[in-house]
């Protein structure tokens, strides 16, 4: 199972799958960011989500007709809902409606849930997702049904095109506004109600929103965002599987991670490399002195920190100790530094025996002799022995580094913010006279 | 005339007050948290206490959130019993929030019934709460070993006895009665779970150790070691090929968690995923104590192709 075909086997499926919802997603992401109306597709999975506990209350499964009936009538209400939210809009901005169905959907669903019970899975896996565990039926399912709303809009992508650019259509009756939005809704609805139970509401939203908004970074024009949505959107999500294999990593989580990652190195071209050479270089400075006024205010404030609180956590020293090997025993004299190192090796026995004692016990379980209530018994008094022996070490260590940072208090605390402040100074000079040349050749021309 | 009246209001407020306090007098009050406990009360208790569970049946009691109802019936308690071991941890702040004394660990009314329980899987109490959410101490599963029904259920009746001295007779009969049918029913699965003995599970969560230890399974991983956090690819990787290297013949799922990992991983290994129940009602049919064991052996000793008796 461990071999590389066995893992491309685990990981091709969900690619597949990850790649259909990119395709239509990303397409529908389009519209979502013209409308102005990003958290539409939670609402509408929020109310997917309710339809299906509603039904899963009265005693229909999920995954049966009726149960799939109800999901889509309540999210059909939730397309009529954000088809009048387009009138509203001139009072209140129409996100706003967008969030409160959102919000009550969830509440309500919650409600519901705790007069069944059982629909609670039902609601966890929709915040989940189960991705990695798609069917070879389902992406087919997927494909399919994607392939017919796909080519609904293509046939009729000039009006809601066109309806999804303009705040206030004009020249077009009303009915035919409101006919174009619902079916946009409704559309968007079955869409986000299939693809969330696998992918799950994160995964799904980042899916929509993220390769739209990296597309639209660099044009206008469908033809051009829609490409690069598309296969900045797939190389992302192969990105996000395979680091969640190689890392380790829940899989929807490292996917929308990736998606933001992507985002990032987006704008880092868009700034740095699709302009010109003039401006790209005033970038990159802005970029690299921002960098650096961060660490030096990090140093800074750590540096402050260990003057003021000698014995408080300092985050960015063990950063330090732990990138140089140094180790916090380097302002602790030889036998301290000892027992330090005892105690660090204590901590790994101890709990080593803890570990030993537990993998006895599974064993006895289901082979050899069974061991008495008593034997347990005595077992968990040592094992809790050895846990306060534990806290005991750990306790030395903590002293002893206190002791390390009150000694490092002025010879550390006292250099590092020197530094810091004189870097800062040199960055405010840098950019006051950066400016100034900047007015002044402003001026000149 | 005057005094007439009066007597007849006493007479008849004499007659109303026994009316109503006849009943609150007799029933000791007891809410447990979760329903195992309540059934167990139930059995010790009888028809001389009147037990509710805060957790209904079927809810997660590790993802529960108290509500208002809950500080009514934890002030009207006579007694409350917990699981312990950080399981309902949630209790503690909604006891404080009645601000009744005897509720509190080492109050009159407090029962811990992990008290004297043999603990499986103590881990360290490092700073971070490795290994999933309210597994600190030890795991808290307990109740899923039909043997320690006979320690729970003595912290039960001690008290119980405690509270209303004058029923100690009928409520140590009623334990013992249950105890007698627990060793004829405990005989009968241990009977039939037997020829299994040493199968290799794989679980969902980590919710059968006392249960394993008991009917000599061995559950070899968990297909979500961490509550609500999905599992990574290397981690189902990982599972299946540990599944198929010690031919692993179930998948044991509890309710109310999503299905698809469980199904996928029984899928690879074409073996059966079995629900079975963690907690007393949480799967129809397991309306009590017994029968929430009854259910779960005999729904595993089917999946596993081992003849019920």
């Amino acid at each position: 199972m461990s071999g590389l075909s066995d893992v491309l086997a685990l990981l091709a499926l969900p690619f597949a799958a990850s790649a259909v919802f990119v395709l239509v997603h990303a397409y529908l992401g389009v519209h979502v960011l013209r409308r102005r109306i990003v958290f539409a597709d939670l609402a509408l999975a929020q109310l997917s989500a309710l339809g299906a506990t509603v039904a899963f209350a009265n005693g229909y499964p999920v995954t049966s007709a009726t149960g799939f009936g109800y999901a889509l009538l309540f999210t059909a209400i939730g397309a009529a809902l954000l088809t009048l939210t387009r009138s509203l809009a001139r009072y209140v901005s129409q996100e706003a409606f967008v969030g409160i169905v959102y919000v009550v959907a969830t509440a309500a669903t919650i409600l519901v849930v705790d007069r069944a019970p059982q629909g609670a899975e039902h609601v966890k896996k929709i915040l989940i997702g189960s991705i990695l565990t798609v069917e070879p039926a389902d992406v087919a399912k997927f494909a399919a049904l994607y392939g017919v709303i796909g080519l609904l809009h293509w046939l009729a992508r000039r009006p809601l095109l066109a309806l999804s650019g303009e705040s206030a259509p004009v020249g077009r009756a009303r009915v035919a506004v409101w006919i174009g939005d619902f079916a946009f809704y409704l559309s968007f609805a079955v869409v986000v109600t299939s693809s969330v139970t696998t992918a799950g509401v994160l995964l799904v939203f980042s899916l929509l929103i993220v390769p739209a908004v990296i597309g639209s970074i660099f044009s206008d024009k469908l033809s051009v965002v829609l490409p690069i949505a598309w296969s900045v959107g797939i190389a992302a999500c192969a990105v996000g599987l395979a680091g969640s294999y190689a890392l380790d990593l829940p899989t929807g989580a490292a996917m929308v991670t990736a998606q933001a990652g992507f985002l990032l190195l987006a704008g880092l071209a868009k700034v740095l490399m699709f302009v010109g050479i003039e401006r790209r270089r005033r970038n990159l400075r802005i970029a690299v002195t921002a960098v650096v006024a961060a660490m030096l205010i990090a140093l800074l404030a750590s540096s402050v920190g260990l003057m003021i609180v000698p014995t408080g956590d300092q985050p960015l020293l063990a950063f330090v100790e732990r990138v140089t090997g140094t180790g916090p025993t380097r302002f602790l004299g030889p036998s301290e530094r000892d027992a330090y190192e005892s105690a660090a090796r204590d901590v790994v026995r101890f709990q080593g025996e803890v570990d030993r004692l537990n993998a006895m016990e599974k064993a006895a379980r289901y082979q050899g002799a069974p061991l008495s209530d008593d034997d347990i018994r005595r077992i968990a008094s040592y094992q809790k022995t050895f846990n306060e022996m534990t806290r005991g070490e750990r306790f030395v260590q903590e002293v002893l580094r206190a002791k390390a940072q009150m000694r490092a208090r002025w010879i550390v605390g006292v250099p590092g913010m020197l530094v810091a402040l004189l870097g800062l100074l040199w960055l405010t000079r840098r950019l006051w006279i950066e400016s100034v040349d900047f007015a002044r050749s402003r001026l000149q021309s | 005339m005057r005094a007439g009246l009066l007597g007849l209001v006493m007479g008849a407020a004499a007659e109303l007050g026994t009316l109503v306090a006849a009943p609150a007098l007799a029933a000791t009050n007891v809410v447990a948290t979760t329903t195992d406990l309540a059934a167990l009360v139930a059995v010790v208790g009888g028809n001389l206490v009147t037990v509710e569970s805060i957790v209904p049946p079927g809810v997660d009691p590790e993802a529960f959130e108290p509500r208002p109802g809950d500080l009514g019936k934890l002030r009207r308690a006579d007694l409350l019993v917990r699981v312990g071991l950080g399981y309902d941890y949630w209790l503690d702040a909604l006891v404080k929030q009645t601000g009744e004394k005897r509720l509190l660990r080492g109050g009159d009314a407090y029962l811990d019934a992990s008290t004297g329980i043999p603990l499986l899987e103590i881990r360290g109490q490092s700073v971070v709460n490795e290994g999933g959410h309210a597994h600190g101490v030890a795991n808290p599963h307990y109740w899923l070993d039909p043997d320690n029904a006979i320690t729970i259920t003595a912290g039960v009746a001690e008290a119980l006895v405690r509270i209303a001295p004058t029923q100690r007779e009928q409520i140590l009969a009623n334990r013992a009665g249950f105890l007698s049918q627990l060793e004829t029913r405990r005989a009968r699965w241990s009977q039939t779970l037997a020829p299994v003995a040493g199968t290799k599970l794989i679980a969902y969560h980590n919710s059968w150790p006392y249960f394993a230890r008991r009917f000599r399974l061995d559950v070899i991983a968990f297909i979500e070691p961490k509550a609500g956090v999905a599992p990574s690819p290397a981690h189902l990787a990982r599972v299946i090929s540990e599944g198929r290297k010690a031919q692993v013949r179930a998948i044991v799922h509890e309710p109310y968690e999503p299905e698809d990992a469980s199904r996928f991983v029984a899928g690879k290994l074409s073996v059966p995923m079995v629900r079975l129940a963690v907690s007393v009602g949480s799967i129809d049919g397991t309306s009590d104590y017994l029968a929430l064991f009854d259910y779960n052996v005999a729904t595993l000793a089917k999946a596993l192709g081992a003849r019920s008796p």
